[in-house]
Protein backbone atom coordinates (compact mmCIF):
# COMPACT_ATOMS: atom_id res chain seq x y z
CA UNK A 1 0.00 0.00 0.00
CA UNK A 2 1.30 3.45 -0.91
CA UNK A 3 0.52 5.33 2.29
CA UNK A 4 2.17 8.49 0.95
CA UNK A 5 -0.41 8.59 -1.84
CA UNK A 6 -3.23 7.76 0.59
CA UNK A 7 -2.17 10.57 2.88
CA UNK A 8 -1.99 13.04 0.00
CA UNK A 9 -5.49 12.06 -1.13
CA UNK A 10 -7.34 11.81 2.18
CA UNK A 11 -5.87 14.58 4.36
CA UNK A 12 -7.48 17.37 2.29
CA UNK A 13 -10.83 15.56 2.46
CA UNK A 14 -10.67 15.66 6.25
CA UNK A 15 -9.43 19.24 6.21
CA UNK A 16 -6.06 18.46 7.77
CA UNK A 17 -3.08 20.59 6.83
CA UNK A 18 0.02 18.38 6.77
CA UNK A 19 3.47 19.93 6.97
CA UNK A 20 5.90 18.07 4.69
CA UNK A 21 8.10 17.41 7.70
CA UNK A 22 5.35 15.42 9.38
CA UNK A 23 4.58 13.10 6.47
CA UNK A 24 7.13 10.44 7.37
CA UNK A 25 5.73 10.06 10.89
CA UNK A 26 2.13 9.98 9.71
CA UNK A 27 2.92 7.37 7.06
CA UNK A 28 4.69 5.26 9.68
CA UNK A 29 1.64 5.32 11.94
CA UNK A 30 -0.72 4.57 9.04
CA UNK A 31 1.41 1.51 8.34
CA UNK A 32 1.22 0.47 11.99
CA UNK A 33 -2.56 0.91 11.95
CA UNK A 34 -2.71 -1.27 8.84
CA UNK A 35 -0.85 -4.00 10.72
CA UNK A 36 -3.45 -3.78 13.49
CA UNK A 37 -6.26 -3.92 10.93
CA UNK A 38 -4.71 -7.05 9.42
CA UNK A 39 -4.68 -8.69 12.85
CA UNK A 40 -8.38 -7.89 13.21
CA UNK A 41 -9.12 -9.13 9.73
CA UNK A 42 -7.78 -12.54 10.70
CA UNK A 43 -10.39 -12.92 13.44
CA UNK A 44 -13.23 -15.17 12.31
CA UNK A 45 -16.27 -13.08 13.23
CA UNK A 46 -19.77 -14.31 12.49
CA UNK A 47 -21.03 -12.93 9.17
CA UNK A 48 -24.71 -13.02 10.04
CA UNK A 49 -24.92 -10.63 12.98
CA UNK A 50 -23.25 -7.55 14.41
CA UNK A 51 -21.67 -7.34 17.84
CA UNK A 52 -20.69 -3.72 18.18
CA UNK A 53 -19.22 -2.96 21.58
CA UNK A 54 -21.15 0.20 22.36
CA UNK A 55 -24.93 0.33 22.42
CA UNK A 56 -26.76 3.54 23.21
CA UNK A 57 -28.82 3.05 26.36
CA UNK A 58 -31.56 5.61 26.77
CA UNK A 59 -32.58 6.82 30.19
CA UNK A 60 -36.09 7.74 31.20
CA UNK A 61 -36.87 11.31 30.22
CA UNK A 62 -36.79 13.73 33.12
CA UNK A 63 -39.86 15.89 33.67
CA UNK A 64 -39.27 18.94 35.78
CA UNK B 1 5.37 2.82 62.31
CA UNK B 2 7.64 5.00 60.19
CA UNK B 3 7.86 8.73 60.86
CA UNK B 4 4.57 10.08 59.45
CA UNK B 5 6.34 13.16 58.15
CA UNK B 6 8.98 11.09 56.34
CA UNK B 7 9.02 10.21 52.63
CA UNK B 8 8.16 6.52 53.07
CA UNK B 9 5.31 6.79 55.56
CA UNK B 10 2.26 4.92 54.34
CA UNK B 11 -1.00 6.77 53.80
CA UNK B 12 -2.77 4.62 56.38
CA UNK B 13 -0.06 5.31 58.97
CA UNK B 14 -0.26 9.05 58.29
CA UNK B 15 -4.05 9.03 58.60
CA UNK B 16 -3.84 7.05 61.82
CA UNK B 17 -1.28 9.42 63.36
CA UNK B 18 -3.14 12.56 62.27
CA UNK B 19 -6.51 11.23 63.45
CA UNK B 20 -5.07 10.44 66.89
CA UNK B 21 -3.46 13.86 67.07
CA UNK B 22 0.05 12.47 67.41
CA UNK B 23 1.21 14.48 64.40
CA UNK B 24 -0.25 17.57 62.79
CA UNK B 25 -1.44 17.39 59.20
CA UNK B 26 0.33 20.70 58.64
CA UNK B 27 3.66 19.14 59.66
CA UNK B 28 3.09 16.26 57.21
CA UNK B 29 2.19 18.72 54.45
CA UNK B 30 5.16 21.01 55.13
CA UNK B 31 7.54 18.07 54.98
CA UNK B 32 6.01 16.88 51.71
CA UNK B 33 6.27 20.36 50.17
CA UNK B 34 9.91 20.61 51.24
CA UNK B 35 10.72 17.27 49.58
CA UNK B 36 9.00 18.34 46.38
CA UNK B 37 10.97 21.58 46.36
CA UNK B 38 14.22 19.67 46.72
CA UNK B 39 13.61 16.74 44.34
CA UNK B 40 11.23 17.98 41.68
CA UNK B 41 13.70 20.02 39.60
CA UNK B 42 15.62 16.81 38.88
CA UNK B 43 12.63 14.50 38.46
CA UNK B 44 10.03 16.67 36.70
CA UNK B 45 7.08 15.01 38.42
CA UNK B 46 5.04 18.07 39.42
CA UNK B 47 3.85 20.73 36.99
CA UNK B 48 2.00 22.81 39.61
CA UNK B 49 2.44 22.79 43.38
CA UNK B 50 -0.58 24.18 45.25
CA UNK B 51 1.33 25.05 48.43
CA UNK B 52 -1.08 27.68 49.79
CA UNK B 53 -4.06 25.40 49.29
CA UNK B 54 -2.11 22.43 50.67
CA UNK B 55 -1.43 24.15 53.95
CA UNK B 56 -5.00 25.44 54.22
CA UNK B 57 -6.43 21.96 53.70
CA UNK B 58 -4.02 20.50 56.24
CA UNK B 59 -4.87 23.21 58.79
CA UNK B 60 -8.57 22.43 58.37
CA UNK B 61 -7.88 18.77 59.19
CA UNK B 62 -5.90 19.77 62.29
CA UNK B 63 -8.74 22.03 63.41
CA UNK B 64 -11.22 19.18 63.07
CA UNK B 65 -8.98 16.85 65.07
CA UNK B 66 -8.48 19.48 67.78
CA UNK B 67 -12.24 20.08 67.97
CA UNK B 68 -13.00 16.40 68.22
CA UNK B 69 -14.93 16.42 64.96
CA UNK B 70 -14.82 13.30 62.76
CA UNK B 71 -12.10 13.25 60.11
CA UNK B 72 -12.01 11.07 57.04
CA UNK B 73 -10.20 7.83 56.35
CA UNK B 74 -7.32 9.70 54.70
CA UNK B 75 -6.95 12.49 57.26
CA UNK B 76 -3.83 14.49 56.48
CA UNK B 77 -2.63 12.19 53.68
CA UNK B 78 -0.85 14.18 50.97
CA UNK B 79 -1.84 13.33 47.41
CA UNK B 80 -1.37 14.68 43.91
CA UNK B 81 -3.19 14.25 40.60
CA UNK B 82 -2.27 13.87 36.94
CA UNK B 83 -2.74 17.24 35.30
CA UNK B 84 -5.79 16.11 33.34
CA UNK B 85 -7.82 16.32 36.57
CA UNK B 86 -9.56 19.64 37.13
CA UNK B 87 -8.13 21.52 40.10
CA UNK B 88 -9.91 24.74 40.92
CA UNK B 89 -7.82 27.73 39.89
CA UNK B 90 -5.56 25.87 37.46
CA UNK B 91 -5.98 25.35 33.71
CA UNK B 92 -6.37 21.63 33.03
CA UNK B 93 -3.40 21.25 30.73
CA UNK B 94 -3.62 17.49 30.05
CA UNK B 95 0.06 17.53 29.21
CA UNK B 96 -0.48 19.87 26.27
CA UNK B 97 0.65 23.33 25.28
CA UNK B 98 -2.75 24.20 23.82
CA UNK B 99 -4.81 23.47 26.93
CA UNK B 100 -2.84 25.70 29.21
CA UNK B 101 -4.52 28.62 27.48
CA UNK B 102 -7.86 27.41 28.86
CA UNK B 103 -9.56 29.27 31.67
CA UNK B 104 -8.69 27.94 35.12
CA UNK B 105 -10.99 25.19 36.32
CA UNK B 106 -13.88 26.54 38.39
CA UNK B 107 -14.06 23.47 40.60
CA UNK B 108 -12.23 20.24 41.36
CA UNK B 109 -12.78 16.96 39.56
CA UNK B 110 -15.16 14.69 41.47
CA UNK B 111 -12.36 12.35 42.56
CA UNK B 112 -10.32 15.28 43.89
CA UNK B 113 -13.40 16.37 45.84
CA UNK B 114 -13.80 12.87 47.27
CA UNK B 115 -10.17 12.74 48.37
CA UNK B 116 -10.62 16.10 50.07
CA UNK B 117 -13.81 14.94 51.77
CA UNK B 118 -11.84 12.00 53.17
CA UNK B 119 -9.33 14.42 54.70
CA UNK B 120 -6.57 14.04 52.10
CA UNK B 121 -4.48 17.09 51.31
CA UNK B 122 -3.76 18.09 47.70
CA UNK B 123 -0.11 18.84 46.92
CA UNK B 124 -0.47 19.73 43.25
CA UNK B 125 -0.74 18.42 39.71
CA UNK B 126 1.57 16.01 37.94
CA UNK B 127 3.34 15.79 34.60
CA UNK B 128 1.94 13.47 31.93
CA UNK B 129 2.25 12.56 28.27
CA UNK B 130 0.45 14.97 25.98
CA UNK B 131 -3.31 14.29 25.94
CA UNK B 132 -2.48 10.92 27.57
CA UNK B 133 -1.25 9.45 24.25
CA UNK B 134 2.00 8.13 25.64
CA UNK B 135 3.72 5.23 27.35
CA UNK B 136 7.18 6.81 27.81
CA UNK B 137 6.85 9.69 30.30
CA UNK B 138 8.40 12.15 27.87
CA UNK B 139 6.75 15.48 27.15
CA UNK B 140 8.02 18.14 24.75
CA UNK B 141 6.35 20.98 26.67
CA UNK B 142 7.08 20.16 30.31
CA UNK B 143 10.17 17.98 29.93
CA UNK B 144 10.56 14.31 30.71
CA UNK B 145 9.52 12.67 33.94
CA UNK B 146 12.64 10.93 35.19
CA UNK B 147 12.62 7.52 36.80
CA UNK B 148 13.61 7.94 40.47
CA UNK B 149 15.42 4.57 40.42
CA UNK B 150 17.62 5.74 37.53
CA UNK B 151 17.03 9.25 36.18
CA UNK B 152 18.51 8.26 32.82
CA UNK B 153 15.59 5.89 32.28
CA UNK B 154 11.95 6.42 31.38
CA UNK B 155 9.24 6.72 34.00
CA UNK B 156 6.57 5.27 31.75
CA UNK B 157 3.36 7.08 30.87
CA UNK B 158 1.06 8.57 30.41
CA UNK B 159 0.55 8.94 34.19
CA UNK B 160 4.27 9.58 34.41
CA UNK B 161 4.25 12.12 37.23
CA UNK B 162 2.09 9.80 39.33
CA UNK B 163 4.55 6.93 39.06
CA UNK B 164 7.51 9.19 39.80
CA UNK B 165 5.94 11.16 42.66
CA UNK B 166 4.72 8.06 44.46
CA UNK B 167 7.95 6.11 43.91
CA UNK B 168 10.17 9.02 44.96
CA UNK B 169 8.44 9.74 48.27
CA UNK B 170 6.78 12.91 46.94
CA UNK B 171 3.16 11.71 47.37
CA UNK B 172 2.10 8.50 49.10
CA UNK B 173 -1.02 8.45 46.93
CA UNK B 174 -1.55 9.87 43.45
CA UNK B 175 -4.43 9.71 41.00
CA UNK B 176 -3.93 8.94 37.33
CA UNK B 177 -5.79 7.62 34.32
CA UNK B 178 -5.55 4.59 32.08
CA UNK B 179 -6.86 4.24 28.54
CA UNK B 180 -4.49 1.58 27.25
CA UNK B 181 -2.11 1.06 30.17
CA UNK B 182 -1.32 4.48 31.63
CA UNK B 183 -1.85 3.43 35.24
CA UNK B 184 0.06 0.19 34.74
CA UNK B 185 3.09 1.14 32.63
CA UNK B 186 4.39 3.86 35.01
CA UNK B 187 3.62 1.65 38.03
CA UNK B 188 5.70 -1.08 36.40
CA UNK B 189 8.63 1.12 35.43
CA UNK B 190 8.70 3.11 38.69
CA UNK B 191 8.01 0.17 41.01
CA UNK B 192 4.77 1.11 42.77
CA UNK B 193 1.25 -0.32 43.03
CA UNK B 194 -1.65 0.92 40.93
CA UNK B 195 -5.28 -0.03 40.50
CA UNK B 196 -7.14 0.29 37.24
CA UNK B 197 -10.70 -0.41 38.36
CA UNK B 198 -13.45 -1.87 36.20
CA UNK B 199 -14.52 0.44 33.36
CA UNK B 200 -17.37 2.52 34.75
CA UNK B 201 -16.45 2.08 38.41
CA UNK B 202 -15.03 5.55 39.14
CA UNK B 203 -16.57 8.75 37.77
CA UNK B 204 -14.46 10.78 35.37
CA UNK B 205 -16.39 13.99 35.96
CA UNK B 206 -14.05 16.95 35.76
CA UNK B 207 -11.21 15.25 33.91
CA UNK B 208 -10.00 15.94 30.39
CA UNK B 209 -10.87 12.95 28.17
CA UNK B 210 -8.67 10.96 25.85
CA UNK B 211 -10.89 8.11 24.56
CA UNK B 212 -14.24 8.14 26.32
CA UNK B 213 -15.03 4.50 25.56
CA UNK B 214 -11.73 3.36 27.12
CA UNK B 215 -10.84 5.96 29.76
CA UNK B 216 -10.47 4.79 33.37
CA UNK B 217 -9.26 6.65 36.48
CA UNK B 218 -7.47 5.10 39.42
CA UNK B 219 -4.92 5.44 42.23
CA UNK B 220 -1.19 4.76 42.70
CA UNK B 221 0.26 3.90 46.12
CA UNK B 222 3.30 2.26 47.72
CA UNK B 223 1.33 -0.46 49.52
CA UNK B 224 -1.69 -2.55 48.64
CA UNK B 225 -3.40 -1.34 51.82
CA UNK B 226 -2.95 2.30 50.80
CA UNK B 227 -4.20 1.48 47.33
CA UNK B 228 -7.38 -0.07 48.75
CA UNK B 229 -7.87 2.82 51.20
CA UNK B 230 -7.67 5.38 48.39
CA UNK B 231 -9.86 3.32 46.06
CA UNK B 232 -12.53 3.00 48.73
CA UNK B 233 -12.93 6.74 49.21
CA UNK B 234 -13.06 7.27 45.43
CA UNK B 235 -15.95 4.88 44.79
CA UNK B 236 -19.58 5.72 44.11
CA UNK B 237 -21.63 6.83 41.11
CA UNK B 238 -21.83 10.35 39.77
CA UNK B 239 -24.40 11.63 37.32
CA UNK B 240 -21.80 13.82 35.63
CA UNK B 241 -20.20 10.82 33.92
CA UNK B 242 -22.64 8.89 31.72
CA UNK B 243 -20.12 6.04 31.56
CA UNK B 244 -20.11 5.59 35.34
CA UNK B 245 -22.12 2.61 36.54
CA UNK B 246 -24.80 3.21 39.14
CA UNK B 247 -23.27 0.81 41.59
CA UNK B 248 -23.04 1.41 45.30
CA UNK B 249 -19.66 1.54 46.98
CA UNK B 250 -18.18 -1.92 47.55
CA UNK B 251 -15.31 -1.37 50.02
CA UNK B 252 -12.24 -3.42 49.16
CA UNK B 253 -10.02 -2.73 52.16
CA UNK B 254 -11.88 -5.17 54.45
CA UNK B 255 -11.30 -7.93 51.87
CA UNK B 256 -7.51 -7.53 51.80
CA UNK B 257 -6.89 -10.24 54.35
CA UNK B 258 -9.47 -12.65 52.90
CA UNK B 259 -8.32 -16.24 53.12
CA UNK B 260 -10.25 -17.60 50.14
CA UNK B 261 -8.19 -19.86 47.91
CA UNK B 262 -7.79 -18.33 44.49
CA UNK B 263 -7.75 -20.08 41.14
CA UNK B 264 -4.90 -18.37 39.29
CA UNK B 265 -4.21 -18.51 35.56
CA UNK B 266 -0.67 -17.66 34.46
CA UNK B 267 -0.95 -16.22 30.98
CA UNK B 268 1.27 -18.17 28.64
CA UNK B 269 1.47 -18.11 24.84
CA UNK B 270 1.27 -14.59 23.38
CA UNK B 271 1.89 -12.97 26.77
CA UNK B 272 4.99 -15.10 27.39
CA UNK B 273 6.32 -14.64 23.88
CA UNK B 274 6.06 -10.84 24.21
CA UNK B 275 7.77 -10.67 27.60
CA UNK B 276 11.47 -10.17 28.14
CA UNK B 277 13.57 -12.18 30.55
CA UNK B 278 12.96 -9.97 33.59
CA UNK B 279 9.21 -9.84 32.98
CA UNK B 280 9.06 -13.63 32.78
CA UNK B 281 11.10 -13.95 35.97
CA UNK B 282 8.77 -11.55 37.79
CA UNK B 283 5.70 -13.59 36.82
CA UNK B 284 7.44 -16.80 37.90
CA UNK B 285 8.26 -15.26 41.28
CA UNK B 286 4.66 -14.15 41.73
CA UNK B 287 3.43 -17.64 40.82
CA UNK B 288 5.73 -19.19 43.41
CA UNK B 289 4.50 -16.80 46.09
CA UNK B 290 0.84 -17.42 45.24
CA UNK B 291 1.17 -21.19 45.04
CA UNK B 292 0.68 -21.94 48.77
CA UNK B 293 -2.56 -19.93 48.71
CA UNK B 294 -3.92 -20.73 45.27
CA UNK B 295 -4.41 -23.31 42.56
CA UNK B 296 -2.07 -22.08 39.85
CA UNK B 297 -2.24 -23.26 36.26
CA UNK B 298 -1.04 -22.01 32.89
CA UNK B 299 -3.52 -20.51 30.46
CA UNK B 300 -3.29 -19.37 26.84
CA UNK B 301 -5.43 -16.40 25.96
CA UNK B 302 -3.89 -15.47 22.64
CA UNK B 303 -7.02 -13.62 21.50
CA UNK B 304 -5.48 -10.77 23.52
CA UNK B 305 -3.39 -9.89 20.47
CA UNK B 306 -6.55 -9.03 18.55
CA UNK B 307 -7.91 -7.21 21.60
CA UNK B 308 -4.80 -5.09 21.66
CA UNK B 309 -5.15 -4.33 17.94
CA UNK B 310 -8.80 -3.38 18.45
CA UNK B 311 -7.88 -0.99 21.27
CA UNK B 312 -5.15 0.55 19.12
CA UNK B 313 -7.55 1.43 16.30
CA UNK B 314 -10.43 2.56 18.53
CA UNK B 315 -7.99 4.77 20.43
CA UNK B 316 -6.39 6.17 17.29
CA UNK B 317 -9.70 7.02 15.62
CA UNK B 318 -11.72 8.19 18.62
CA UNK B 319 -8.97 10.41 20.03
CA UNK B 320 -8.22 11.93 16.62
CA UNK B 321 -11.88 12.82 16.21
CA UNK B 322 -11.91 14.39 19.68
CA UNK B 323 -8.92 16.55 18.77
CA UNK B 324 -9.86 17.17 15.12
CA UNK B 325 -10.46 20.91 15.44
CA UNK B 326 -7.17 21.31 17.32
CA UNK B 327 -5.39 19.22 14.69
CA UNK B 328 -6.82 21.33 11.89
CA UNK B 329 -5.98 24.65 13.50
CA UNK B 330 -2.92 24.03 15.67
CA UNK B 331 -1.18 20.80 14.74
CA UNK B 332 2.19 22.55 15.04
CA UNK B 333 1.50 23.17 18.74
CA UNK B 334 1.21 19.45 19.50
CA UNK B 335 4.10 17.43 20.89
CA UNK B 336 5.71 15.97 17.74
CA UNK B 337 5.66 12.55 19.36
CA UNK B 338 1.86 12.55 19.61
CA UNK B 339 0.94 14.77 16.66
CA UNK B 340 1.80 12.35 13.87
CA UNK B 341 -0.14 9.52 15.50
CA UNK B 342 -3.19 11.74 16.06
CA UNK B 343 -3.03 12.88 12.42
CA UNK B 344 -2.83 9.28 11.21
CA UNK B 345 -5.83 8.43 13.40
CA UNK B 346 -7.95 11.06 11.67
CA UNK B 347 -7.37 9.32 8.35
CA UNK B 348 -8.18 5.68 9.15
CA UNK B 349 -10.66 3.79 6.94
CA UNK B 350 -13.99 3.61 8.78
CA UNK B 351 -14.31 -0.14 8.16
CA UNK B 352 -11.16 -0.76 10.24
CA UNK B 353 -12.62 1.05 13.21
CA UNK B 354 -16.03 -0.63 12.94
CA UNK B 355 -14.34 -4.01 12.85
CA UNK B 356 -12.23 -3.06 15.87
CA UNK B 357 -15.42 -2.45 17.83
CA UNK B 358 -16.77 -5.87 16.85
CA UNK B 359 -13.50 -7.62 17.74
CA UNK B 360 -13.48 -5.84 21.08
CA UNK B 361 -16.77 -7.53 21.93
CA UNK B 362 -15.47 -10.88 20.62
CA UNK B 363 -12.36 -10.59 22.82
CA UNK B 364 -14.44 -9.70 25.88
CA UNK B 365 -16.49 -12.91 25.49
CA UNK B 366 -13.34 -15.00 25.31
CA UNK B 367 -11.74 -13.34 28.30
CA UNK B 368 -14.90 -13.76 30.37
CA UNK B 369 -14.95 -17.46 29.47
CA UNK B 370 -11.51 -17.78 31.09
CA UNK B 371 -12.99 -16.57 34.37
CA UNK B 372 -15.18 -19.67 34.50
CA UNK B 373 -11.97 -21.53 35.39
CA UNK B 374 -9.99 -18.78 37.13
CA UNK B 375 -10.48 -15.98 39.67
CA UNK B 376 -7.30 -14.17 38.74
CA UNK B 377 -5.10 -13.88 35.66
CA UNK B 378 -1.41 -12.98 35.94
CA UNK B 379 0.75 -11.36 33.24
CA UNK B 380 3.62 -8.87 33.08
CA UNK B 381 2.58 -5.22 33.02
CA UNK B 382 5.33 -4.29 30.56
CA UNK B 383 7.58 -6.39 28.35
CA UNK B 384 10.69 -4.99 30.06
CA UNK B 385 11.80 -2.64 32.84
CA UNK B 386 12.36 1.05 32.15
CA UNK B 387 14.11 1.70 28.81
CA UNK B 388 16.71 4.43 28.47
CA UNK B 389 15.32 7.94 28.12
CA UNK B 390 14.93 8.96 24.48
CA UNK B 391 14.84 5.37 23.19
CA UNK B 392 12.58 4.93 20.16
CA UNK B 393 12.66 1.19 19.55
CA UNK B 394 12.01 -1.88 21.67
CA UNK B 395 13.87 -5.13 21.00
CA UNK B 396 11.53 -7.97 21.83
CA UNK B 397 11.57 -11.66 20.93
CA UNK B 398 13.93 -11.09 18.02
CA UNK B 399 11.91 -8.20 16.62
CA UNK B 400 12.51 -4.48 16.69
CA UNK B 401 9.28 -2.64 17.53
CA UNK B 402 8.45 1.08 17.77
CA UNK B 403 8.78 1.75 21.49
CA UNK B 404 6.13 4.41 22.01
CA UNK B 405 3.10 2.25 21.08
CA UNK B 406 4.67 -1.05 22.19
CA UNK B 407 5.56 -0.41 25.82
CA UNK B 408 1.91 -0.98 26.74
CA UNK B 409 1.55 -4.05 24.58
CA UNK B 410 0.70 -6.41 27.45
CA UNK B 411 -1.51 -3.95 29.33
CA UNK B 412 -3.77 -2.78 26.50
CA UNK B 413 -5.82 -5.99 26.07
CA UNK B 414 -7.32 -5.65 29.56
CA UNK B 415 -8.28 -1.97 29.42
CA UNK B 416 -9.78 -2.71 26.00
CA UNK B 417 -12.47 -4.75 27.78
CA UNK B 418 -12.53 -2.84 31.06
CA UNK B 419 -11.33 -5.57 33.44
CA UNK B 420 -9.98 -4.52 36.87
CA UNK B 421 -6.19 -4.80 37.22
CA UNK B 422 -3.81 -4.21 40.10
CA UNK B 423 -0.17 -3.75 39.16
CA UNK B 424 2.23 -5.14 41.77
CA UNK B 425 5.91 -4.08 41.73
CA UNK B 426 8.68 -6.68 41.70
CA UNK B 427 12.28 -5.72 42.42
CA UNK B 428 14.89 -8.26 41.43
CA UNK B 429 18.18 -8.08 43.32
CA UNK B 430 20.08 -5.08 41.97
CA UNK B 431 17.67 -4.55 39.10
CA UNK B 432 15.15 -1.99 37.98
CA UNK B 433 11.57 -2.79 39.03
CA UNK B 434 8.94 -4.33 36.80
CA UNK B 435 5.22 -4.74 37.43
CA UNK B 436 2.97 -7.78 37.30
CA UNK B 437 -0.69 -7.43 36.38
CA UNK B 438 -3.27 -9.12 38.60
CA UNK B 439 -6.48 -9.22 36.55
CA UNK B 440 -9.94 -10.15 37.86
CA UNK B 441 -13.41 -10.46 36.38
CA UNK B 442 -15.51 -7.28 36.14
CA UNK B 443 -16.33 -5.54 39.44
CA UNK B 444 -13.98 -7.77 41.48
CA UNK B 445 -11.32 -5.22 42.37
CA UNK B 446 -11.31 -6.87 45.79
CA UNK B 447 -9.74 -10.00 44.26
CA UNK B 448 -6.96 -7.98 42.56
CA UNK B 449 -6.23 -6.16 45.80
CA UNK B 450 -6.35 -9.33 47.91
CA UNK B 451 -3.73 -10.90 45.63
CA UNK B 452 -1.54 -7.79 45.74
CA UNK B 453 -1.71 -7.74 49.53
CA UNK B 454 -0.89 -11.44 49.69
CA UNK B 455 2.17 -10.94 47.46
CA UNK B 456 3.30 -8.04 49.62
CA UNK B 457 3.04 -10.12 52.80
CA UNK B 458 4.95 -12.92 51.11
CA UNK B 459 7.74 -10.49 50.18
CA UNK B 460 7.23 -11.11 46.46
CA UNK B 461 6.02 -7.59 45.67
CA UNK B 462 6.87 -4.28 47.33
CA UNK B 463 7.62 -0.67 46.53
CA UNK B 464 11.24 0.05 47.46
CA UNK B 465 12.81 3.47 48.01
CA UNK B 466 15.11 4.47 45.15
CA UNK B 467 18.71 3.46 45.73
CA UNK B 468 20.53 4.04 42.47
CA UNK B 469 23.73 2.45 43.68
CA UNK B 470 22.20 -1.01 43.99
CA UNK B 471 21.23 -1.13 40.32
CA UNK B 472 23.20 -3.32 38.01
CA UNK B 473 24.50 -1.54 34.97
CA UNK B 474 22.98 -4.16 32.69
CA UNK B 475 19.38 -3.53 33.80
CA UNK B 476 17.63 -3.28 30.43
Amino acid sequence: MDWEAYLAAVAPAVGLPVDPGWRGGIVRFLGLAAEMAATLDAVALADDHLELDAVLVLQEARHD
Amino acid sequence: MTDPTGPWASATDIADAVSRGSVRAVAVAEAALARIGAANPALGAYTDVTAERTLAMAAAVDEAVAAGRPVGALAGVPFAVKNLYDVAGLPTRAGSKINRERAPAASDAVLVQRMGAAGAVLLGTLNMGEYAYDFTGENAHDGPCRNPHDPDRMSGGSSSGCGVATAAGLAPVSLGSDTNGSLRVPASLCGVFSLKPTYGRLPRTGTFPFVDSLDHLGPFARTARDLAAAYDVLQGPDAGDPGCARRPREPAAPALAARRRLRVGLLDGWFYENAGEQARAAVAGVADALAPHADVDALRLDEAEAGRAAAYLVTNAESADFHLRRLRARAADFDPDTRDRFLAGALLPAAWVARARRVRHWWLERALAAFQRFDLLVAPATPCPAPAGGATVLALAGRTLPLRPSLGLLATPFSCIGLPVTTAPVFGEGRMPIGVQLVARPWREDVCLQAAHLLERAGAAAACPPVASRLRSDAA
